[in-house]
């Protein structure tokens, strides 16, 4: 078996800003294949962005990230790299697509330009060369009448045309890996299924592998071939997508997926949310996080922290309980 | 966009009206009586006749519409009436002064804007760091610093202790630097804070963000992504800044012994010859609405939803 594309060892960031210091990604590990689909999932504030954008350098400005342990894309170790190599590797062999089209598109540039500019830079492609790519990517990205979008700057742009355009930026210069952070949360329904089966079209085209961070299961079922859950900054479980969907193990993503919507439900019926709230991060918790809302809580939940055990049969997951059954008759007994 | 234009032309012009009938306000309504002036300035001890031929020479005894009218029709031809003191033409003078106070404002602007980007740039460029600083001092200081004071320094150190620069006067291009500096130097400090926080707040954009993703470097960020974003704000401070250079070279031109329109508007008031100021009130009127139109056009120029708006044009 070959290395992974990514892979991720015992990551943790720790994030410092004027007013805070606190660590939104705390010792996680997942890796992502060739052509694979990872989705991650979790509650907002699980530090799924933290955890995909800080590695790479992507942070809003005023904003400090220390990362420890490892990140390996390809054969290039990504933390602790130098920020001129990081760049060289952003953009082109990792695109990234992000929630909101409208702000993320500069409204002083045309469409052709933001586009051309990454082929210009990752492809060594003249300006002409490269605004004759701009117009083969929004062909790919099937935008309805590419030649004149070229010319139209982003205010004039759908919601969905505007994320059209955000991909074929991201896929300029053929990414072998493509980070896509809610990339539908801010459009219409139904421009939201558009944009997923185009990014499984781009996939299959290009041979990408994706990082898809969404609140949507649905979306994780279409497109994904593995989920993380996230909680609290760790990964709780982590697995195939029949394993987490259909036979969750960590409390935590069982009640996740409980909460989801059923076709059976009635018109009125109350929302199934998980009780209590996520924690404040702030310095890393000793035991698990999810202790205080989980029904299975045992008295060493609170000291002890679960690590994610890889099962014999199904997900890995971070949880004492589920992973350590004579613990839990012992409990009950 | 060819009906903004449109729109904005037509605001112009009736600006322009405006201006002309507050100069001619200011004239009429000036105290003391001009034909006792005007008179006593050709014969020293003028009889009431004499006086009296005066009133119907300049036509002072018509109804005002009338004597607007006259007044404005000379002025589109470019009379624009005697001075009281010296009984000269003020239309030639005024022509010969205008080519010196264009050029002072005009090398003005030129040099305030190459100095604010230099100085907005490399505050944006090391954000935190001594340049930035530095930069931040040059601004106050060019913001405080009253300009006949700049002016007067720069003559004592660069015109009669380093002798690199005559200390008045035309002589060529040479002459012009130090004026252009003294003039430039406020709107430089003020238009580089005009740069240095919108680049900051640009940079601060989810698209620099995506700028970023793109693999762009922070100055590449800078050049392509956030300075097309503060291009309208900046025309719009360059057309009031410019304007208001005019009234810096009220300071300036003295100073530096320039004989333009500025240094002529100071004489008209000292002496209050009103149809001096008159003349220089309705040149610098008409100066801030073009320099006001040409700005709002290159806004629109630059901003691209404003481009799009009325259907015309690509
Ligand atoms: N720019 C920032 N400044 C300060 N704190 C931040 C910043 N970005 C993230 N954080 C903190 O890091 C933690 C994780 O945030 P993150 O944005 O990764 O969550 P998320 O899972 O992506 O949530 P969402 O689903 O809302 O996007 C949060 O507690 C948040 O407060
Ligand atoms: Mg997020």
């Amino acid at each position: 078996m070959t290395a992974p594309l990514l892979q991720a060892r015992n990551l943790s960031v720790d994030l410092f800003t004027v007013r805070s210091a606190l660590r939104p990604v705390d010792d996680v590990s997942y890796s992502v294949g060739q052509g694979e689909t990872l989705a991650i999932v979790g509650e907002s504030g699980s530090g799924k962005t933290v955890l995909n954008f800080a590695p790479i350098g992507l942070m809003p400005t005023g904003v400090v990230t220390d990362l420890h342990g490892s990140l390996r894309f390809e054969d290039i170790e990504l933390v602790g790299l130098p920020a001129a190599r990081m760049r060289r590797i952003r953009g082109g062999r990792i695109g990234t697509i992000f929630q909101d089209p409208m702000s993320a598109l500069n409204p002083a540039l045309r469409i052709g330009r933001q586009i051309a500019e990454v082929a210009e830079l990752h492809l060594g492609m003249t300006s002409v060369q490269a605004e004759a790519r701009a117009l083969d990517l929004l062909k790919l990205v099937r935008m309805s009448d590419p030649e004149s979008r070229l010319r139209q700057y982003p205010h004039e742009l759908s919601g969905g045309l505007r994320q059209r355009a955000m991909i074929a930026i991201a896929v300029a210069a053929e990414p072998k890996l493509l980070i896509a952070d809610e990339p539908t949360t801010a459009l219409d329904v139904t421009v939201q299924a558009q944009i997923i089966a185009l990014l499984k079209d781009l996939q299959k085209r290009l041979d990408t592998a994706i990082v898809l961070i969404t609140h949507d299961m649905g979306v994780v079922a279409s497109i994904a071939s593995k989920v993380a859950v996230m909680y609290a900054g760790r990964i709780v479980e982590y697995g195939s997508v029949d394993q987490v969907l259909l036979e969750p193990r960590h409390p935590y993503s069982t009640g996740l997926i409980a909460a989801l919507p059923r076709p059976e439900d009635k018109a009125g019926t109350l929302f199934r949310g998980l009780p209590g709230a996520p924690p404040i991060m702030g310095a890393p918790q000793p035991g698990c996080p999810f202790a205080p809302r989980c029904p299975l809580v045992v008295d060493y939940c609170t000291d002890v922290r679960p690590p994610l055990a890889p099962a014999p049969t199904g997900s890995a997951a971070a949880c004492h309980v589920v992973n350590d059954v004579p613990h839990r008759e012992m409990a009950h007994a | 966009m060819g009906t903004l234009i449109a729109i904005r032309l037509r605001n112009a012009a009736a600006l322009l009206v405006l201006a002309t009938l507050l100069c001619f306000t200011l004239v009429v309504s000036a105290p003391g009586n001009v034909a006792v002036l005007i008179a006593e300035l050709r014969t020293p001890k003028a009889t009431f006749e004499q006086v009296r031929a005066v009133e119907t020479e300049l036509g002072l005894n018509d109804p005002l519409v009338v004597r607007y009218g006259n007044w404005l029709g000379g002025a589109l031809q470019g009379d624009l009436g005697v001075s009281y003191k010296t009984g000269d033409h003020i239309g030639p003078t005024l022509g010969s002064r205008l080519p010196v106070t264009f050029t002072l404002v005009a090398g003005g602007a030129c040099f305030a804007m190459l100095l604010s980007f230099a100085l907005g740039f490399v505050g944006a460029l090391w954000p935190g760091r001594f340049g930035d600083a530095f930069t931040r001092i040059t601004a106050l200081l060019g913001a405080s610093m009253p300009s006949f004071f700049v002016g007067a320094l720069l003559i004592y150190f660069f015109a009669v202790k380093l002798r690199l620069f005559p200390t008045f006067g035309s002589a060529g291009f040479s002459s012009w630097i130090l004026p252009w500096i003294t003039i430039g130097l406020l709107p430089a400090a003020v238009l580089s804070r005009v740069v240095r926080v919108g680049l900051e707040e640009a940079m601060a954009m989810p698209f620099a963000l995506t700028a970023a993703a793109k693999g762009l470097s922070r100055r590449a960020s800078l050049f392509r992504h956030a300075l097309p974003n503060i291009a309208p704000t900046y025309i719009n401070a360059l057309g009031a800044q410019s304007g208001l250079m005019v009234v810096g070279a009220v300071v300036v031109e003295p100073l530096f012994a320039l004989k333009g329109v500025s240094d002529f508007f100071l004489q008209g008031v000292l002496f209050r010859d009103f149809m001096v100021v008159q003349a220089c009130l309705l040149i610098f009127l008409t100066f801030f609405i073009i320099v006001n139109l040409i700005a709002d056009i290159g806004i629109m120029f630059t901003d691209p939803k404003l481009r799009r708006q009325g259907g015309a044009g690509t």
